[in-house]
């Protein structure tokens, strides 16, 4: 990480800022560009038993060409404290890579696929998304649909299928600031199969301040559905700066 | 009912493709090149600004109106954010360029 640091070239800029915590946006970072951004998101779940946990992320942001930007998630990691286990443990390593097809103001909507490979101890991820945007004026608009398959556990053997809209808005209310709301409705397939019928619909507020080279942007979620071992409460925050 | 629906979200589309008076970045012309006075550019250079500033100033903020700021302090404006849209002096030029010449133009 340090060579990564030393080798990066004196004129690198800050990249784009993120207006949602859980809704990504169908802007691609400009070419040579560089953006690290640190994401903490708190959750807390009751049902069927209180746990409280924290899992972070820690991305490096590239813009490779005018439409094309990769991320490298160098570790994701996380603190969970529940009754039987309490402690921090790594989870994985990822690569993202965004292409962005159209344009959010100039077209009649801007898109961009989204493809996701993570990694780790016990995990393995595939994660595919369609980003759908469009701005009017001060206003932001962002639709995603993403398909993930997931392989867990010792073996890989578990599977997990998801299919997840979200949908956000953000209006800038300054130069600085925006604020606006999230959603995002889930279907869960364990191994790849709807017997469970598991349904998600999350759904809160957002806010984002960015000030020179820095942002910081903060997302919370509450359940409106109530199926067990899933937040009932989750706080984002990313914070991201440029060098 | 789904005819409804699909109505509903045709009548939203719509709604947003006719939005466009608030993301005013008209398609350059010929006219506009001619228009700028002061500052002599050709077509060319003032596509290039409207593609930059439709890629890059949307990284971080929406676009303001382009009259909403005197003509004289698009230069600054421009120039104080031209580092962190990784614009090279060529390109920040060509980004003020368009946004002149869009201006001349009302």
């Amino acid at each position: 990480m340090l060579i990564l640091f030393l080798t990066l070239p004196a004129t690198v800029a800050i990249a784009g800022v993120r207006h949602f915590g859980y809704v990504y946006e169908a802007v691609t970072t400009a070419p040579g560009s560089l953006d690290i951004e640190n994401w903490v998101t708190w959750s807390h779940t009751s049902n069927p038993q209180r746990v409280d946990g924290v899992d972070f992320r820690h991305e490096f942001e590239f813009g490779i060409t005018e439409n094309f930007q990769a991320s490298l998630y160098v570790a994701d990691w996380f603190y969970s404290a529940d009754p039987q286990h309490s402690g921090f443990t790594y989870s994985d390593s990822a690569l993202e890579l965004i292409y962005n097809l159209t344009n959010p103001v100039i077209d009649p909507i801007g898109l961009a696929m989204y493809e996701e490979i993570r990694a780790g101890d016990r995990v393995f991820e595939l994660e595919s998304k369609l980003i759908a945007q469009k701005n009017i004026g001060p206003l932001i608009l962002a639709y995603n649909v993403t398909l993930e398959a997931a392989w867990e556990g010792t073996g890989l053997q578990d599977r997990e299928g998801e299919l997840q809209q979200a949908l956000g808005a953000s209006y800038e209310i300054s130069q600085r600031l925006s604020v606006g709301f999230e959603m995002l409705d889930e279907f869960v397939f364990p191994e790849w199969r709807d017997t469970e019928r598991i349904r998600n619909f999350f759904v809160g507020p957002n806010v984002c301040f960015r000030h020179r080279n820095w942002f910081v942007t903060v997302t919370a979620l509450a359940q409106a559905t109530n199926t067990p071992d899933e937040a009932d409460f989750q706080l984002r925050t990313i914070f991201g700066i440029g060098f | 009912m789904r005819m409804k629906k699909v109505l509903v979200l045709l009548g939203v589309a719509a709604s947003l493709m006719a939005c466009e008076s608030l993301n005013y970045v008209p398609p350059v012309t010929p006219q506009m090149a001619g228009a700028t006075t002061g500052r002599p550019t050709d077509v060319a250079t003032l596509r290039k600004g409207r593609t930059l500033l439709v890629h890059r100033c949307i990284e971080c903020h929406t676009l303001p109106l382009l009259w909403h700021y005197k003509t004289e302090d698009w230069p600054e404006i421009v120039n104080s954010m031209a580092h962190r849209a990784s614009l090279k002096p060529a390109e920040q030029d060509a980004v003020v360029a368009y946004i002149l010449a869009v201006r001349s133009q009302k």
